[in-house]
């Protein structure tokens, strides 16, 4: 495979990992919010984190492109404090496939906090831990198997994107070219060699993320 | 067949009946729109983008004059010919460029004796319409005020075809390549620019013509530019070859060449 | 030690916890059928449940007082639980679980680890994972944590239900010998008359929520004023 789909797969490593980890903070502590009980605005929060799963995936581009151009709320309140363009540049495919690996790496993470028992946190704090320790040595080490499989879910997820990220980014070669929107481009350009090419780094690239996954959960349930 | 010898059954409960009965209800309804969404169809066009408003005004005449149907498919013309490459149930196609119809007729998918060229086309360089921007020529897209220029795809659009042999004829383009966002087809350069989110865009000058929101900073004159032409074809699986036969007459007619010079398209005679 | 139940309304399933009642002895115990709010009344004092009035005080301590908005979180009340499944951190090791109260004694050990683990018997588990131990192990454990965050009172759930027989009767001599040795008060949640009689000075009876019967154990169980349970 030549040099430059080889770039093509390197940005689209770099640039998932990138948006994995922006997201993982903010994931986590609002799946926590999420797992607890009733507060107000609860389910709207819900809805919002849902709707990148349940609209096409172009709508979310779409709405994208409205806040971030530079006409946008976002955008052009960015471009004109920091100077910088978020639309037609890798910092838009970061945020695209970030949004749309989000609701999965909250879902993931939400289901794994309302799995820890919360007996073991009352105990806690009859112990005398603040709310604070609690959270970071019983909550997240007792729901770290669900986190990291969300994780990983929403990084094989950002692997793939193409619909947000087409509309909002665009697929400029060397700036903003993922694989998914190659393989698009070789098809319409009819490459098929080349698009399979992609595709099948593509295949590996998810097995190799399931199964790292698969061997964390097991390391980890053989620990406890 | 006494109902009281069936054994008690899964089908016999109560619950399952009016699962099964409303899944029925469902799948009548989901057949009946999609039987009367294809009773509908008569002449399946493919359309390069460009061509959108101005096939849409001839279709409202033609399908009442001739009453038959047609549908369109607009779309960068790389992406039409590859549908039916790949067996698209196509009737017509009009191209933006003869290499894509080369392409069909080199595989065999076009009817012979069919093929024509009815339409010309100019380039535009365009800017958003409250753009402060100065373009009178194409060598001022290289100044430091454009950050970003939206062509079609420069290598399957042919809009973007025609727009980088343009640049690479004057030596703009190794200059230029690294402004260009590449667009899935000519309307949507135009979008960028009218989105403000590129600085310029080379369209069609069909396209600058029905938008508001973009001003043409300069045309680039027949003579110097790229020698455009929009070609049409019957396609040889085409289920309705007459019906496509008779468009294709017609959108080489007076009828249809008044509304296509009134978007801005050159007539080919 | 004198514990004040007073005032106390907590909404539960079925129906309220409400007692009004002052107790002195120094394993107190409390007797019932279960789902009688036996384990709610454990959490109010500790402060895991935030009840619709309450007046909660020990020797002078005031844990809560609803009329005036007062209530010490959790953290700061000193209290011991164990409850009824231990709850020991499935992710920690036994030694981590033992130390995890530590911090909130800051400096102050009446009660040294060497002591705790000696009389509880569990030094040889120290190194184990949480998931190793057995039934009766985790409950001495869940016990020693307790302790070793230096509790002014300590919480039993039904510590010795889990346990058969032979067991049971070892484990009543464990817990007098934490009595002996360590003399922190404790509230004791049973339906085990025998144990009660063993262990506790003064004992309350609740049914449905509600306070039935208050006094000695003996006296109690021997007139029969108290519904004594079937085997369980």
């Amino acid at each position: 495979m030549e040099n430059e789909n080889w770039q093509i797969v390197y940005f689209t490593l770099g640039v998932s990992i990138l948006s994995t980890l922006l997201i993982l903070p903010g994931g986590v502590a609002l799946a926590w919010l999420l797992a607890r009980p009733r507060w107000m605005g609860k389910s709207l929060v819900e809805t919002l984190v849902a709707l990148p799963l349940v609209i096409p995936p172009v709508a979310t581009g779409l709405i994208l492109l409205k806040l971030l151009g530079r006409r946008g709320v976002l955008g052009s309140f960015i471009e004109k404090t920091f100077g910088v363009e978020i639309v037609f540049t890798w910092r838009a495919v970061v945020i695209a496939i970030g949004v749309m690996s989000f609701p999965l790496l909250v879902r993931t993470s939400r289901v794994a906090f309302e799995g820890v028992n919360p007996r073991l946190e009352e105990i806690a704090r009859t112990l005398g831990a603040g709310e604070l320790r609690i959270f970071f040595t019983v909550t997240l080490p007792l729901a770290a198997r669900g986190i990291i499989a969300g994780t990983i879910l929403a990084f094989a997820r950002a692997l793939g994107e193409f619909g947000a990220t087409i509309m909002v980014a665009g697929n400029i070669p060397g700036k903003t070219s993922t694989i998914a929107l190659s393989i698009y481009q070789f098809v319409q350009l009819s490459q098929d060699s080349a698009a399979f090419k992609l595709l099948g780094v593509s295949v590996l690239m998810a097995f190799g993320a399931v199964w790292i996954s698969e061997f964390v959960l097991r390391k980890r349930s053989s620990i406890r | 067949m006494r109902d009281r010898n069936l054994p008690e059954g899964d089908f016999n409960n109560p619950a399952v009946k009016s699962i099964i009965r409303s899944l029925a209800v469902a799948l009548a309804l989901a057949t009946g729109l999609l039987a009367s969404s294809l009773r509908a169809a008569e002449v399946y066009v493919c359309a390069a983008a460009s061509l959108t408003d101005a096939l849409k005004e001839i279709a409202v005449t033609y399908d009442k004059e001739s009453g038959d149907t047609l549908i369109f498919n607009f779309a960068a013309s790389s992406v039409l010919a590859r549908q039916i490459e790949e067996g698209a149930p196509a009737d017509l196609i009009v191209s933006a460029d003869e290499a894509k119809l080369d392409a069909l007729e080199k595989k065999g998918l076009l009817l012979p004796g069919t093929r024509k060229s009815i339409l010309s086309n100019t380039l535009v360089v365009v800017v958003p319409a409250d753009s402060a921007i100065n373009i009178k020529a194409a060598r001022d897209l290289a100044g430091p005020d454009i950050k970003k220029i939206a062509l079609g795809e420069p290598s399957s659009v042919p809009a973007g075809i025609y727009a980088k042999a343009y640049l690479e004829k004057l030596g703009l383009w190794e200059q230029l390549a690294g402004k260009i966002v590449p667009t899935e087809n000519v309307r949507a350069a135009l979008a960028a620019v009218e989105s403000g989110n590129v600085e310029a865009g080379i369209v069609y000058k069909t396209d600058a013509m029905i938008s508001k929101k973009v001003k043409v900073a300069f045309e680039v004159p027949e003579s110097e530019g790229p020698k455009i032409s929009y070609p049409l074809a019957v396609i040889k699986e085409s289920k309705a070859p007459d019906a496509a036969k008779k468009l294709a007459a017609y959108l080489d007619s007076g009828p249809a060449g008044a509304v296509f010079e009134k978007y801005g398209f050159i007539m080919k005679h | 030690m004198k514990l004040s139940l007073k005032n106390i309304h907590l909404p539960l399933g079925r129906f309220p916890l409400d007692l009004d009642v002052e107790m002195e002895g120094e394993v107190i115990a409390i007797f019932g059928p279960s789902g009688s709010g036996k384990t709610s009344a454990l959490d109010l004092i500790a402060g895991l449940r935030k009840p619709q009035s309450a007046f909660i005080q020990i020797d002078g301590l005031v844990l809560a007082d609803t009329r005036v908005g007062q209530s010490l979180p959790p953290q700061q009340r000193g209290i011991g639980y164990v409850p009824q499944d231990g709850a020991l951190f499935p992710h920690l090791s036994v030694l981590a679980n033992l130390t995890y109260g530590s911090r909130r004694a800051n400096g102050s050990s009446i009660f040294s680890m060497d002591h705790v683990v000696d009389v509880l018997e569990i030094s040889h588990l120290l190194k184990s994972g949480v998931r190793m131990i057995s039934g009766g192990e985790k409950q001495r454990v869940a016990l020693a944590r307790a302790l070793l965050s230096q509790p002014r009172l300590l919480l039993l759930d039904e510590p010795l239900a889990s346990l058969d027989e032979n067991l049971k009767s070892k484990g009543l001599d464990l817990l007098q010998r934490v009595r002996a040795e360590f003399s922190t008060p404790m509230v004791y949640v049973s339906h085990s008359p025998e144990e009660i009689t063993a262990i506790c000075d003064f004992m309350i009876v609740l049914e449905s929520g509600r306070l039935v019967s208050r006094g000695h154990p003996r006296e109690l169980f021997t007139t029969r004023n108290v519904p004594v349970l079937e085997l369980k």
